[in-house]
């Protein structure tokens, strides 16, 4: 009896074994590619909610000091959206529209006076009064300012004028189209004059703007947290008490507080975390396209630091354009894509998004993946084979992972891509200094293309960190900045692409989509093409079925 | 007792003053320039140059530790380069966080830890000793990470036993404050309490076959007396050295601890700070982490001449 | 002329009580594998275990192809962990020759020389105070991460009790009879250190290196996890528990392989040093039991 068991027993083993041997489970594939659709939310409207509550955010980087002058983080944009309003903002279909101005600039037949009337009657979360006169002193301070981020974003602008407290007028220089997409960011950002005057340079601290919410507390590393101002000129359409925004830097913690409910909303959702984030009943996805890029930047010129003249690189990468479009066209991007990202991203190959209103079908054109081409390049440029190069990446789970990816996908065009894991802030260093071969890095993309072309690639440009410089790129650019009808310049950015896609001084990889996950218990939530989450005027909904 | 005390004590702040000049020197020795990150990238040479004086950085190295030690005992232990908030304010802010989270865990540790050791020294053989024993081996071979992501997975998303994140103060709420701070310190303390388990099952055990304790139970005193008596007490020796000893692998832990639930505790920033090349924040939190230490270990070899007599009456430590 | 302390037989006693704990055995049973996977790594491993395939992310263990699975690139499992277990033992390796090269001989000078010892026990205070995790951060801020780095941290984090081990050993064995009498016959203590009180402390050693090594590779985990260890794409069994963190929503089972291979090898160490140290351990050597 015990022999026959003992037996069948050693038999099944036997068999579990084999078939695991065999490898009894078949290969499960790829889910195939979707289609993505824009889903940016939708305000409250007439729905009945609870008035009140506090609602908390997990925001996926600390942002930097919330003063619009001089700071560079996405993430401050996050917060400033509920604190801090903006002369014209995004509506959900992505055009300009205004905000804290009462109507879109106008711009005189030569392009040098740029004229916009301003709301009046409202004020600042200090009580003081907004007028023109605080928007010219907000607007002297981002162009005079020692250490002002938003100087080369709104041009070569004379001077300010406050003519009637509701009108202000910019005289120009040289024409610069961008200006109203600027006023629509941190630039367009008005400070409170008492608050400046009081504070400086330390506004950072403790900002005042006009907003449904104002500052009340921040936490160095774990939170910033905003209050309901009662002196916002639409108080009526604010429900919520107050914010809180807490720095949870991975990106399973925010799924799991979002899924707990700890958390209402998240930024930057992880996109293998999206599925099932999208099966829960209690969660509701918002995604929309980014107008920036994820992209690979080589050094073809960047000696003394960015902003000074290139000089000559004796790298094969910087010598030989034959070898930096081999490395481009051995990057098999769709299939990165897919595998990395889940199919939730899309491909790069230009630094204009194609929603944008500016893409056209040159800027939209993707270079093959042609790894034998990549060889064949390579062979003619003299170069041996498997060829070494360094990239150097931000050492993000995410960056790793796709660096990865790609050293992988290179090596069958013939390149040995070694990763160089650096910490973000080293990173940015580096990329300043010059002291790279390869470089891999993103930017979160502006609606005007000048501010995702001309401070990176622009001869001499603050942000040209590869030191690239051609005077045929230089005058499209330049052309296209000073136009103001937008097919013109779409073709002229057009143009633009085809330029940088035969130097390749920047490889453009993948471009991502903003994925934001609030709880059905919040309506309200709405994230634009900027990318920014806006929860100003968010509200919790009563508890019954929603 | 006296002459021993005294001598910790000046070793004690012999060991403090070498920290500093290590952290101090250290600190000199991370790349980048202190000057460029307080100025800002688009510092032009005259402002470089006047940050440079201002932080001091031309003087010699000596002075520059002069003046950093004579500020840091006057409070002043520099601005955050990041943020500009001075870095005493947020060592204040996160410290008793961090304070409260080391605590609550080597609380949960000793008190767990012990408990299993003596079930595991008194039930020798038999199966309460199986299942101590396997439990602090399973806590000691697993990453303290791992089971902290796993615990908010299972714990608090699946389960909704716990909140996943999140940390209130005790001087607003304190029955909110122990229950946010549960389940980290729960982790925290494993693996220690693991430690703790098996050193008081084998200082138990020792003590339980030891001579003095058979004459003792041949004298009539009950089990229970003489477990408690005897066997707690030289445990507790023991359990104050492991203490000591496990206070490098806590701070590691907090670390970790704190990212994964989103405390607002010195660990992570000390992490953070790195990352972003914050100098005056890593000189203050590494100088701030060290000393207390050097505080803790003193306080536990205090501990330690309170509860081994040998220490007392010979004055000196075995 | 050379005597041991601990005469032969009892050392064989000690062989023969530690091939008789059946704890003892499962330990070094499964350390057998464990080296026997890191040693072997290139060769027992199907796949190099960086490379990746786009085509089959995230696949279940016993795929056909994949004996354990692919992680998120479509990298095989199985390779992944025979080569971070041979990347967390030479992690654990570097550390214990850290801290008995520099913590053995401080250890042996503390305990023989009573005015030696004041300076030494200053270092060790000193070591002591500085946690490892801020050795690593520190390190990896300088010199950026890497497997050295973790290595030289641990290493560092583990010194202080090496000292301490080694030298209760040399205080011990200072006032032993053999000793006394190499003392009178003038023998130098170089000779003594070396000849005489150094074999007989090899057994606490190796005790504490059994320690040292569960510690080392859970301390890299949390390195890497941090972003502090070994580099991608390099595995290392702390890498790829990081990285199936991320993927904890979509599935489990990149996690659990990594995570049994730490399991098994502090395990294994844990098991062998208890029984090592029962083994070892005078009382019970001496008593007979």
């Amino acid at each position: 009896m015990i022999h026959r068991n003992r037996r069948s027993q050693v038999l099944l083993v036997a068999a579990l074994g084999s078939a695991l041997l065999a490898g009894c489970v078949p290969v499960q594939p790829l889910a195939a590619a979707v289609e993505h659709v824009d889903v940016v939310g939708s305000p409250v409207g007439d729905r009945p909610v609870r008035e009140g509550g506090n609602l908390v955010m997990g925001l996926s980087a600390e942002p930097d000091r919330l003063d619009p002058t001089t700071s560079s983080s996405l993430y401050t944009r996050y917060v400033m959206s509920s604190i801090c309003e903006k002369l014209y903002d995004l509506d959900a279909a992505g055009n300009i529209v205004p905000q804290l101005a009462t109507a879109l600039p106008t711009i005189s037949a030569d392009g040098l006076t740029v004229s916009f009337p301003v709301r009046t009657g409202v004020r600042f979360a200090d009580g003081t009064p907004f007028d023109a006169a605080a928007v010219r002193t907000s607007l002297e301070r981002h162009l005079n300012l020692k250490g002002s981020q938003r100087k080369s974003e709104m041009g070569a602008i004379t001077s300010v004028d406050a003519p009637t407290p509701g009108s202000i007028v910019l005289h120009y220089k040289t024409p610069f189209a961008p200006i109203t997409a600027a006023l629509a960011d941190r630039a367009g950002m008005i400070m409170s004059p008492a608050a400046l005057a009081s504070a400086g340079a330390g506004f950072g601290d403790k900002p005042v703007c006009v907003g449904p919410f104002k500052f009340a507390k921040r936490v160095p590393q774990t939170s910033i947290e905003v209050v309901r101002d009662p002196f916002y000129y639409d108080a009526a359409k604010v429900h919520l008490d107050s914010i809180s925004y807490r720095i949870m830097p991975d990106a399973i913690t925010r799924a799991a507080n979002l899924r707990s409910g700890d958390v209402q909303v998240a930024d930057t959702i992880s996109p293998q975390d999206v599925d099932a984030l999208t099966k829960d009943r209690n969660l509701r996805v918002l995604q929309v396209g980014s107008l920036g890029y994820q992209a690979v930047t080589i050094n073809t010129g960047n000696v003394d630091g960015a902003g000074e003249p290139p000089k000559p690189i004796d790298t094969p990468l910087a010598r030989d354009p034959r070898v930096r479009a081999a490395f481009a066209a051995s990057i098999d991007r769709q299939t990165l894509v897919s595998t990395v990202f889940n199919n939730w991203f899309e491909p790069a190959c230009s630094p204009i998004a194609p929603q944008s209103p500016y893409a056209s079908a040159a800027s939209n054109v993707c270079p093959p993946f042609d790894p034998a081409r990549s060889r064949q390049l390579l062979a003619e440029a003299g170069q041996p084979v498997p060829l070494p190069v360094r990239m150097q990446v931000s050492n993000s789970q995410d960056q790793l992972r796709f660096a990865q990816a790609l050293q992988a996908s290179v090596a069958e065009g013939g390149f040995d891509l070694q990763i160089v894991p650096v910490e973000y802030s080293t990173l940015l260093d580096v990329q300043k200094r010059g002291s790279f071969e390869l470089l891999q890095l993103g930017w979160s993309g502006r609606i005007d293309p000048d501010g995702n072309t001309s401070r990176f690639l622009g001869t001499g440009a603050a942000a040209n960190y590869g030191g690239y410089s051609s005077p045929e790129f230089d005058g499209l650019i330049a052309q296209a900045s000073r136009s103001t009808d937008t097919a013109a310049r779409a073709e002229l950015y057009g143009r633009a692409t085809a330029v940088i896609q035969r130097d390749n001084p920047i490889v453009y990889t993948y471009r991502l989509r903003s994925l934001t996950v609030h709880s059905a218990q919040v309506a309200g939530v709405e994230v634009y093409s900027d990318g920014v989450v806006r929860v100003g005027r968010a509200a919790f909904l009563p508890d019954e079925e929603s | 007792m006296a002459r021993y005390l005294i001598d910790r004590l000046w070793q004690s702040a012999l060991t403090l003053v070498l920290a500093s000049i290590v952290v101090f020197l250290g600190v000199r020795a991370l790349p980048g320039d202190p000057a460029l990150a307080m100025a800002g990238e688009e510092a032009d040479p005259a402002t470089l140059a006047a940050v440079r004086a201002q932080l001091g950085l031309d003087e010699p190295l000596p002075v520059q530790y002069l003046q950093f030690v004579g500020k840091a005992l006057g409070g002043d232990l520099g601005r955050s380069t990041r943020t500009g908030t001075p870095v005493i304010d947020m060592i204040g802010a996160t410290l008793p966080v961090t304070v409260q989270l080391a605590v609550y865990a080597m609380l949960i540790a000793v008190l767990a830890g012990m408990a299993g050791g003596v079930l595991a020294a008194v039930y020798r053989g038999r199966w309460p000793e199986w299942l101590a024993n396997g439990f602090s081996l399973t806590a000691l071979s697993v990453p303290t990470f791992w089971l902290g992501i796993l615990a908010v997975v299972y714990l608090a998303v699946q389960l909704g036993w716990f909140p996943a994140s999140g940390y209130v103060s005790p001087l607003e709420n304190p029955l909110r404050a122990i229950y946010y701070l549960t389940l980290p310190a729960a982790i925290l303390g494993l693996s220690h309490a693991a430690v703790v388990q098996r050193q008081t099952r084998s200082s138990m055990v020792g003590a339980l076959t030891a001579d003095y304790v058979r004459t003792a139970r041949a004298k009539g005193l009950g089990r229970a007396t003489v477990v408690f008596r005897y066997g707690l007490r030289n445990s507790l020796i023991v359990v104050t050295t492991v203490i000591g000893l496990q206070l490098g692998g806590l701070i590691a832990g907090a670390v970790v601890t704190e990212r994964i639930f989103t405390l607002p505790g010195i660990g992570k920033l000390t992490l953070d700070s790195v990352f972003t090349r914050d100098y005056p924040v890593i000189q203050a939190v590494v100088l701030v982490i060290t000393a207390s230490y050097i505080l803790i270990n003193l306080l536990v070899d205090v501990l330690y001449t309170l509860v081994d007599p040998r220490i007392r009456v010979s004055g000196r430590a075995s | 002329m050379t005597t041991l302390a601990v005469p032969a037989p009892v050392r064989w006693r000690a062989l023969q009580k530690l091939a008789r704990n059946p704890m003892g055995l499962v330990g070094a049973i499964l350390l057998l594998i464990v080296v026997v996977a890191g040693v072997f790594a290139p060769w027992l491993a199907p796949y190099p275990p960086a490379e990746v395939h786009f085509a089959t992310p995230f696949q279940q263990p016993a795929t056909v192809g994949f004996a354990l699975g692919t992680d998120d690139l479509g990298r095989d499992v199985l390779s992944r962990v025979l080569h971070g277990t041979r990347a967390s033992l030479q992690v654990g390796f570097l550390s214990v020759l850290l801290a008995v090269v520099v913590g053995v001989p401080l250890g042996l000078v503390a305990g023989y020389w009573h005015r030696l010892d004041a300076i030494v026990s200053r270092l060790t205070d000193l070591m002591l105070a500085f946690p490892f995790l801020v050795l690593a951060v520190g390190l990896a801020a300088i010199n950026g991460g890497g497997i050295g780095n973790a290595a030289v941290a641990l290493g560092i984090a583990n010194i202080p009790t090496m000292i301490r081990i080694v030298r209760a050993e040399t205080l011990r064995l200072k006032d032993t009879d053999f000793v006394l009498a190499a003392t009178a016959m003038d023998a130098g203590p170089v000779r003594i250190l070396g000849q005489h009180i150094l074999p007989n402390a090899i057994s606490a050693i190796i005790v504490q290196a059994t320690v040292i090594m569960p510690a080392a590779v859970l301390g890299e985990a949390v390195l890497s996890f941090l972003g502090l260890g070994i580099q991608p794409p390099a595995p290392s069994l702390g890498i790829m528990l990081s990285d199936a963190q991320q993927f904890l929503f979509r599935t489990l089972w990149p996690g659990v392989f990594p995570g049994i291979a730490i399991a098994v090898i502090c395990l294994g160490f844990n098991l062998f040093g208890d029984a090592l140290r029962d083994a070892l351990d005078p009382k019970t050597v001496s008593e007979g039991h």
